[in-house]
């Protein structure tokens, strides 16, 4: 474990993908070391949800190379990226509706082959983590409040045992309390469990403060690199992300 | 279930006044409209004049039923109301329901095993009972792809074809048995489950169903044209009856009549092909509570719910598709099979997209995915369609306002809710009605 500390857990070099063609991601380049959360920041468009996506195979890469626990992974297949506990919560939730708060989380479980035994530990931990989807288990998940659903989009996601959590604009459409809990849950997460999160978010300023590196994107390439808190100093992130969307 | 008794009788004083208010008015219309239709008979007399005389009576009864019936169709509409509106069902009323729909599914059950003892001398009803299970099973294999899966498969016959014309060139040409020939129609309707199913992977919605309808028409065209093999639109004839594993149910020595020492009767081949088909309906239901309850039953679900959803937590969307084109395209050519065994003669004018919409309407009326209500919604279609066969130029009529109603009171079906296959602490279903469609 020691000797892994060394070789980022998730490595992307020079990747590039695009829809159709509309490049997308022109050449990325990032690093996520074992125990760490980076933030992905950048406006609407610039590609990071792409590059989540990517990395789980979808668009797949047209150049470049993703690396997972120094092995390839840039043309495995979608779902056997998951096997490899990467787990992803997409944007916008997307958990199931009409099935229960048990049954969506059950899917996450479903992705990888646990034990009952693990199926439980890991149901101990999304409820002592989000109290609140244990009172509604039975409950179907459309029925959820929003902040609930991203709750347990989240939960969905930690059920596969992950060893990369790849969130999604976790905060979109909550109210700013809400999306406190979230991140919240997020640093606890990683506190305690020493998980590793890559978060994508368009709200900067919560992003870089939960985490400890943070990348910069625009129209599909990186542009800055750095801490959590250095991000925060520069004035180019400023102007861009923080303040003008205040004032706006 | 709390929202429905949150405010049970809160609002009732003004809603009685108000239903009584409507009736009236209503009443008050049809007076108008009646006292000249009705009330009032005018005929031309022998000299050509003009002679009339009052039907009060008559007029007074047709004033009175639409009093009434407005009172019941306005309670009605309280209790079952729209979607969005909170109920005012008593609580008797209430329990009595919930108790009916614990032992409906039992007495159904019950009551169909005993169908061949109590009808035995009716040849009739003994015909569209087994016609009402075929479609039950029918609906059930389609209720794999469409209500759990999902997708809509607008050419379901074609599997329904393919299993029978399995069975009646397997066993015409090649002597084989029905038992024989039973799996191997099931195995071949999957095959082509699994040949649309490729062409088909990524569309949704709209677009799947255009290519599965096409795909049933393409199926029936090529059984038309393809003389040589299906006799074209001859049909094929002189199909194998089936028999009790190898003894054969007719009035020869070897007959199981004979050999059980009982006098022959043409009935007991109905009330086989019944128990048969009863059993092969309730492998199908088997088969599918259980495929629910494992991965593979709720990776359907979860695309029918949200495809990017499912692919984000690795499921094999390509597999899981196929999978369940597959096993809904088998238990279509199970039921295939039978009806070709049954019959023993069948024409491509068997497997009409009529029959493809029919069971279509029978797994969307019954609630999507609901196994209880797939069987009462063929049971309504087919049973009630003979019901009505006396009125003949009118049943059409019937249905359909009874389709389009039933859309308007039930627009999840008759058997709305689903049941959760997942269990952690506590069961407890939530109303479909307090989940709207789509995205909550």
């Amino acid at each position: 474990m020691t000797a892994a500390a060394a070789t980022p857990l998730l490595a992307v070099r020079g990747l590039r993908a695009a829809y159709g063609k509309i490049e997308a991601l022109k050449g990325v380049d990032i690093e996520i070391n074992p125990g760490e959360i980076v933030a992905l920041i950048g406006a609407n468009g610039a590609g990071k949800s792409t590059l989540m996506m990517s990395i789980f195979g979808k668009p797949r890469a047209r150049a470049g190379r993703i690396e997972f626990d120094g092995h390839d992974i840039t043309g495995v297949p979608t779902h056997e990226i998951a096997r490899l506990r990467i787990a992803q919560s997409p944007e916008g939730r997307r958990i199931f509706p009409r099935m229960s708060v048990a049954e969506n989380l059950q899917m996450g479980a479903d992705a990888t082959e646990c034990s009952e035994d693990e199926r439980e530990v890991g149901l101990e931990r999304v409820f002592a983590l989000f109290p609140r989807l244990k009172e509604r288990i039975a409950q179907r998940g459309g029925t959820l409040s929003g902040g609930e659903q991203q709750m347990l989009a989240i939960g969905r996601a930690l059920m596969s045992r992950p060893r990369l959590l790849m969130l999604d604009e976790p905060s979109l459409g909550l109210a700013p309390l809400i999306a406190r809990q979230i991140f919240d849950a997020i640093r606890t997460l990683n506190r305690q469990d020493g998980l590793t999160v890559l978060i994508v978010e368009q709200n900067a300023n919560h992003a870089l403060k939960l985490a400890h590196r943070g990348y910069v994107m625009v129209n599909g390439l990186i542009t800055l690199a750095g801490t959590g808190a250095e991000l925060l100093q520069r004035p180019e992130i400023r102007a861009a992300y923080l303040e003008g969307g205040r004032r706006g | 279930m709390s929202a429905t008794s949150a405010r049970p009788h809160a609002s009732q004083p003004s809603d009685s006044a108000f239903i009584l208010k409507k009736a009236l008015i209503s009443a008050a219309v049809a007076l108008v409209l009646f006292s000249l239709m009705i009330g009032i008979r005018t005929e031309a007399g022998p000299e050509g004049n003009l002679i009339y005389w009052t039907r009060f009576g008559d007029l007074a009864a047709i004033v009175a039923t639409v009093f009434g019936g407005s009172i019941i169709v306005e309670l009605l509409r309280q209790w079952w109301g729209p979607v969005d509106k909170e109920r005012i069902v008593p609580k008797p009323v209430q329990s009595a329901m919930s108790f009916a729909g614990r032992w409906l599914a039992p007495a159904l059950l019950g009551f169909t095993v005993l169908v061949p003892v109590i009808f035995y001398d009716q040849r009739y009803i003994l015909d569209l009972s087994i016609l009402v299970l075929t479609y039950v099973m029918l609906g059930w294999g389609l209720n794999v792809v469409v209500g759990l899966a999902g997708l809509l498969d607008l050419g379901y016959v074609a599997f329904y074809a393919v299993g029978a014309y399995s069975y009646a060139l397997l066993a015409t040409n090649f002597d084989l048995s029905f038992w024989v020939c039973l799996p191997l129609a099931g195995i071949l309707a999957a095959l082509w489950g699994v040949m649309l199913g490729f062409p088909v992977l990524r569309l949704r919605g709209d677009y799947l169903a255009i290519v599965t309808l096409a795909f049933g028409e393409i199926i029936r065209l090529v059984i038309i044209n393809w003389q040589s093999l299906t006799g074209g639109p001859n049909g094929v004839s002189g199909i194998p009856r089936p028999t009790v594993f190898g003894i054969p149910l007719d009035n020869s020595d070897d007959g199981l009549a004979a050999k059980l020492g009982i006098e022959f009767s043409p009935t007991h081949r109905l009330v086989f092909l019944f128990y048969l088909i009863l059993a092969m309906a309730l492998i199908t239901n088997w088969v599918t509570i259980r495929l629910r309850r494992l991965p593979i039953g709720r990776a359907w679900e979860a695309l029918r719910e949200d495809e990017v959803a499912c692919r984000a937590l690795g499921i094999n969307t390509t597999t899981t598709k196929l999978t369940a084109f597959a096993t809904g395209a088998m238990f279509g050519g199970f039921a295939g099979a039978f009806f070709a065994t049954r019959q023993g003669f069948i024409s491509p004018e068997s497997f009409t997209f009529q029959e493809s919409a029919l069971v279509l309407a029978i797994v969307v009326l019954g609630g999507m995915g609901s196994q209880l209500g797939v069987a009462l919604a063929a049971l309504a279609m087919i049973g009630g369609f003979e019901l009505f066969r006396g009125f003949d130029q009118y049943r059409m009529l019937v249905f359909g306002i009874a389709m389009v109603l039933l859309m308007i009171w039930r627009p999840r079906g008759l058997i709305g809710h689903r049941a959760p296959t997942v269990f952690l602490e506590r069961n407890q279903a939530i109303s479909s009605d307090l989940v709207k469609e789509g995205h909550g």
